[in-house]
């Protein structure tokens, strides 16, 4: 035991300083490289401060975002209101089954171009894209969820005889909300994915396309700089999604810790 | 008998309202016309069939897509057991790994197109290089939550460090590895399909990037309904090899009430 507590430490140090160590490695070993495809780090960082933070922040990253947020909020609000619907009522799960499981199938993705024939390069393009490709990982886990709750737990509320609407904000979301949160975690990731898709088909804007753009006409370091940007907006989604959930789950995840534990 | 009847009943209905919509939308010319009417889709569909440009297409698709899944499999595990083995490892390497996960292969389909070009191995790499990190995660995490216990039995039954490996970890490690690939194949599918959309390598994805560009709907919307069905087959395939390959493991016994 008091080896383990000495090794700590020392664990946490490696944990932080491997990654700023590579960073480094990157820094000096790309320093004065005239690799056309790797061009020191030190001009990508120049480039993404002139690039993203000035000239193209209100054109194309806000742009993105904006698309990305109202996508997938969107896509959020109608899966769970739509799984509701289909789980709680047989007919409707009896219908939309068979073709829910055939538009999983898609990859994302292929639904850009459909939209593309349909509505053209705007912007509702890309944010029907993304909501529509988002939907189905939260809406199946809804479902998924819904139909896994405890029998016990609906028999406990039809005796204390709660109305419909407490059973579903007070018992079914609840029990239902471990899963769904899984559902949305994934539907985040597809979101983001399809985001950077629908930007990069076709003349248009955001950050995916000026990335793009920046490779066809052989603009290394703007490249280098789109993809730093994507990849920090990539995880800061993701960290972001675990705040969240880590606050609204904290009943859960700490009464799965304490059945860990004993 | 009834019971069973119902939900097929609803099911075919419900198909049937999707299509007639459908053919309704297009009737209406909604959207400009640009929404093709399903008997055209339908025969688009039997075009396809009996087309061999597109049976080479789905056969790249799934090639590329099954090659790149082998190769971040066995990469994955072997990395995944190497990482997970050394205690400092794991650590110095966690954040990293924690940091690259969320981030897709689409970020660096710029990167990857400008250096191996519009090409299959293009596709392969970005699938490689997608599915890698998942299943090294898996892995690791599967190598860490090994039974202390079964390990040290194994010890003091005077097994050496490669034998317990093979014997004790890999086994116990093998669901971890089954759920990562189990989820690395659909993705595996996608990933292709978009290498060949936007980043032009060989294969369906590049069809719907034809069809796409040059208006030809009816085909565009049969691909995506060939793709539905591919990645559909792609999740059950993928299901039924775990169950069939770890149908020992306590996990995925039928639990005996």
């Amino acid at each position: 035991m008091d080896k383990l507590m000495n090794k700590r430490p020392v664990l946490w140090l490696l944990g932080i300083g491997t990654p700023a160590l590579l960073l480094a490695a990157w820094w000096l070993a790309s320093a004065g490289s005239t690799d056309t495809f790797f061009p020191p780090l030190a001009d990508i960082v120049d480039r993404f401060r002139a690039l993203w933070l000035f000239d193209h922040f209100g054109s194309d990253v806000l742009v993105s975002l904006r698309n990305l947020v109202l996508g997938y909020a969107i896509a959020a609000l109608a899966a769970v209101a739509v799984g509701f619907v289909t789980a709680l009522a047989a007919p409707v799960r009896w219908a939309v089954d068979p073709l829910i499981h055939f538009l999983r199938g898609i990859p994302p993705v292929a639904l850009v171009p459909i939209f593309i024939s349909l509505m053209g390069f705007g912007p509702e393009m890309r944010v029907a894209s993304i909501a529509l490709a988002a939907f189905f990982p939260t809406f199946i886990a809804t479902v998924d969820g819904l139909r896994a709750v405890d029998r016990g737990l609906l028999d406990v509320a039809q005796v204390y005889r709660l109305s419909r609407r407490d059973r579903v904000v007070a018992v079914l979301l609840p029990a239902a909300s471990p899963q769904i949160f899984s559902g949305l975690q994934v539907s985040l990731q597809t979101a983001f994915v399809v985001m950077i898709a629908s930007e990069m088909l076709g003349p248009s804007r955001g950050i995916g396309a000026m990335t793009l753009l920046a490779q066809q006409s052989f603009m290394i370091s703007d490249m280098w700089s789109g993809i730093l940007l994507l990849g920090v907006i990539g995880f800061a989604a993701n960290f972001l999604f675990d705040l969240v959930r880590r606050k609204v789950l904290a009943w859960y995840i700490g009464s799965r810790r304490l059945a860990r534990a004993s | 008998m009834r019971t069973s009847f119902k939900p097929l009943a609803a099911g075919v209905g419900g198909v049937a309202a999707a299509l007639l919509l459908w053919q309704a939308a297009s009737g209406a010319r909604a959207a400009g016309g640009s929404l093709p009417s399903v008997g055209s889709v339908a025969t688009d569909l039997g075009a396809l069939a009996g087309s061999p440009d597109f049976w080479s297409a789905l056969a790249q698709t799934v090639g590329i897509a099954l090659l790149g899944l082998a190769a971040s499999g066995l990469g994955g595990i072997v990395v995944g057991i190497l990482v997970g083995s050394f205690e400092p490892v794991r650590y110095a390497t966690r954040a990293a790994l924690e940091f690259l996960k969320p981030i897709p292969p689409i970020v660096i389909l710029p990167l990857v197109v400008l250096i191996l070009g519009p090409t299959g191995q293009m596709s392969w790499f970005l699938v490689f290089l997608g599915c890698l990190l998942p299943i090294v995660m898996q892995t690791v995490d599967g190598v860490h939550s090994t039974d202390p216990v079964a390990r040290d039995t194994a010890r003091s039954y005077g097994m050496k460090p490669v034998e317990i490996l093979v014997r004790i970890v890999l086994p116990s490690a093998m669901p971890y590895i089954g759920t990562a690939m189990r989820v690395s194949a659909p993705a595996a599918l996608i990933i292709t399909v978009v290498a060949g959309l936007l980043g032009g390598g060989p294969g369906l994805g590049q069809s719907l990037y034809l069809a796409q560009a040059g208006g030809d709907y009816p085909t565009l919307y049969a691909l995506v309904i060939v793709l539905g069905i591919l990645g559909l087959l792609f999740q059950l395939g993928t299901r039924v090899a775990e169950r069939r390959l770890l149908h020992w493991h306590e996990s995925y016994r039928e639990v005996a009430h």
